[in-house]
């Protein structure tokens, strides 16, 4: 765990650094820490507890909505409703869980889909709140401690402090009580069962948990982005990339998600440039040679590689 | 001799199937009871029915006078029932700790806590030595030992045991039957499902016959191994 934390260390101060060295390099490395968060946050439903969603955008959304809304309307400040809105993800995470939870294997994957659906309805039709099909401005936010949050520098700040946070609360639960039951119902509910954990509560607390925290993220991409409009942001496109940067990093493994967000936007980013049109196609080819060659994803197969060679070594001598 | 736990009048029915009909048991601390019985008996399916992984259509089970009967398997667990799988299915990318860590830390808070009861399980079925090891590169008689340990780690007072000395060679069975004696004399009380005779004669102090999921025949072990419907159902009839 030190080793993890001293990791994240380093990469805290070298993201702390980098404005200043890359200051044309901002939009990027605010999406790769977003995605690293997101895919993070997935992760821990999705790898650690096996319970593949694909209908994260429904939280990046309520995110972003709830400070795009919250500013607009009523005059909140994003630190307050980035609280709301993670406590309303985390709410719709509960219910939706408990709604699904029964369901095995890959019905409860096919129901995620519906939830950004419907949130993506509700955004175009009451137009009352969400401005509709339109969506919604962000035309002013406060400055705490005289920090403009429109400029790009500060954006970053925030997207490496929701980065770090969400790496670093996986950190922690991998090696907690919480982490060892999130991985004993993937692996199997009935030996889960056996040691005393039940299966549909575990289940429920991942499924909060990690919806809280991409809201979280999806506050700032409002921030980042805004204007919100309900066919970007609650894109099934959106929920397919947060799923897929977790699962090319590897699921389950505290780096991977993080990995897979550096591979995947800044391969997203080359092909855009270079090859234009043809960028998904190639975006596409990458994710199915990934699969194909690398099941685990990269982080998980560089674990595996390296569990398997310190057993050969000590079998050998 | 107190009962720990009391079965009375499962039946089991799978659609119009009855797998188990209207069998009864009970169990006092310290002592084993042998569950035997042809293929198809339906000795698996009361064990799971008791203990909660698979459903019971009438009949109550008791736990120290406690009706657990509709309460589900991980509450059985939490009461203090503890149970191997058939197939074995340890958490191959973890350490064997670690997999008994899962089962320790239900009783224990702290990590630190949780893995000296893991240790200290470990030690008591020999794979010490194989703490740091991934679970993945275990062979069978070390796995048996380690779904034998994750039970343990949740501090039962009821173990189940199903089928653990199933293909075992010679020597590993003998450890094996030393154990399950020893866990006995430590006062726990201890159901197996079995098909090696050898273990059932030598450790059982009460036999349950099951055939088609009736109760055929119970008593010691001498006693059923003469029993002529005990011997029918295995042998059958011409």
């Amino acid at each position: 765990m030190t080793k993890h934390f001293l990791g994240l260390g380093v990469l805290l101060a070298v993201g702390i650094v980098y404005p200043a060295i890359f200051p044309n390099y901002l939009t990027i490395a605010i999406s790769v820490l977003l995605f690293a968060g997101w895919a993070t946050s997935w992760d821990l439903l999705g790898g650690w507890n096996g319970q593949v969603s694909l209908g994260h955008a429904s939280f990046v959304g309520l995110g972003a909505y709830f400070v795009a809304i919250g500013q607009s309307r009523f005059g909140l400040a994003p630190w307050w409703t980035m609280a709301m809105a993670a406590a309303f993800a985390a709410a719709l995470g509960y219910f939706w869980g408990w709604l699904t939870f029964s369901l095995r294997g890959p019905y409860f994957s096919l129901s995620t889909i519906a939830v950004a659906e419907i949130l993506r309805l509700v955004a175009i039709n009451e137009e009352w709140l969400t401005g509709g099909a339109t969506g919604v401005f962000i035309a002013t936010l406060p400055e705490p401690f005289g920090i403009d949050l429109f400029s790009r520098v500060a954006q970053f700040y925030m997207a490496l402090a929701f980065a770090a946070v969400v790496v670093a609360t996986v950190i922690v639960i991998s090696r907690a009580r919480f982490g060892y039951q999130l991985r004993a119902v993937r692996e199997d509910e009935d030996s889960a069962m056996a040691a005393g954990i039940d299966p549909t509560t575990t289940k429920l607390k991942a499924f909060m948990l990690s919806a809280a925290l991409t809201s979280i993220g999806g506050g700032i991409y409002g921030i980042v982005l805004a204007f919100i409009e309900p066919h970007v942001i609650f894109a099934l496109l959106l929920s397919v990339q947060i799923a897929l940067t977790a699962i090319i990093g590897g699921r389950g493994t505290i780096w991977g998600p993080a990995v897979g967000a550096l591979v995947l936007i800044g391969a997203g980013e080359m092909f855009r440039t270079t090859f234009a049109e043809a960028n998904m196609l190639i975006y596409g080819i990458l994710i199915l040679v990934v699969v194909l060659f690398v099941p685990r994803g990269i982080v998980g197969e560089l674990a595996r590689r390296r569990i398997r060679r310190l057993y050969a070594k000590r079998a050998q001598g | 001799m107190p009962n720990v736990l009391r079965a009375d009048g499962i039946t089991v029915k799978f659609g119009g199937v009855t797998a188990v009909n209207n069998v009864s048991l009970s169990l006092g601390s310290g002592e084993i009871l042998g569950l035997i019985g042809p293929n198809g008996a339906g000795k698996t399916t009361l064990f799971n029915a008791v203990t909660g992984f698979a459903p019971v259509h009438s009949g109550r089970i008791t736990l120290l006078d406690k009706d657990i009967t509709a309460l589900p398997a991980f509450k059985r667990t939490r009461l203090g029932f503890g149970r191997t799988f058939q197939t074995e299915r340890p958490f191959e990318e973890l350490t064997v700790l670690e997999n008994v860590l899962i089962a320790a830390f239900l009783t224990a808070g702290r990590r630190s806590e949780a893995e000296r009861l893991a240790m200290n399980v470990l030690e008591q079925v020999g794979l010490a030595d194989r703490a740091h090891q991934p679970a993945l590169d275990l062979n069978l008689a070390r796995r048996r030992r380690l779904e034998l340990a994750k039970a343990l780690a949740v501090r039962p007072k009821v173990i189940f045991l199903d089928e653990i000395m199933a293909g075992l060679n010679p020597p590993a069975l003998r450890e094996m039957i030393a154990f399950v004696r020893t866990l006995s004399t430590q006062g726990l009380a201890v159901l197996m499902v079995e098909h090696i005779m050898e273990a059932i004669i030598e450790l059982s102090d009460h036999v349950i016959v099951l055939a088609s999921g009736e109760k055929i025949a119970e008593g010691t072990p001498q006693q059923v191994t003469s029993d002529e419907r005990v011997i029918e159902a295995y042998l059958g009839t011409d």
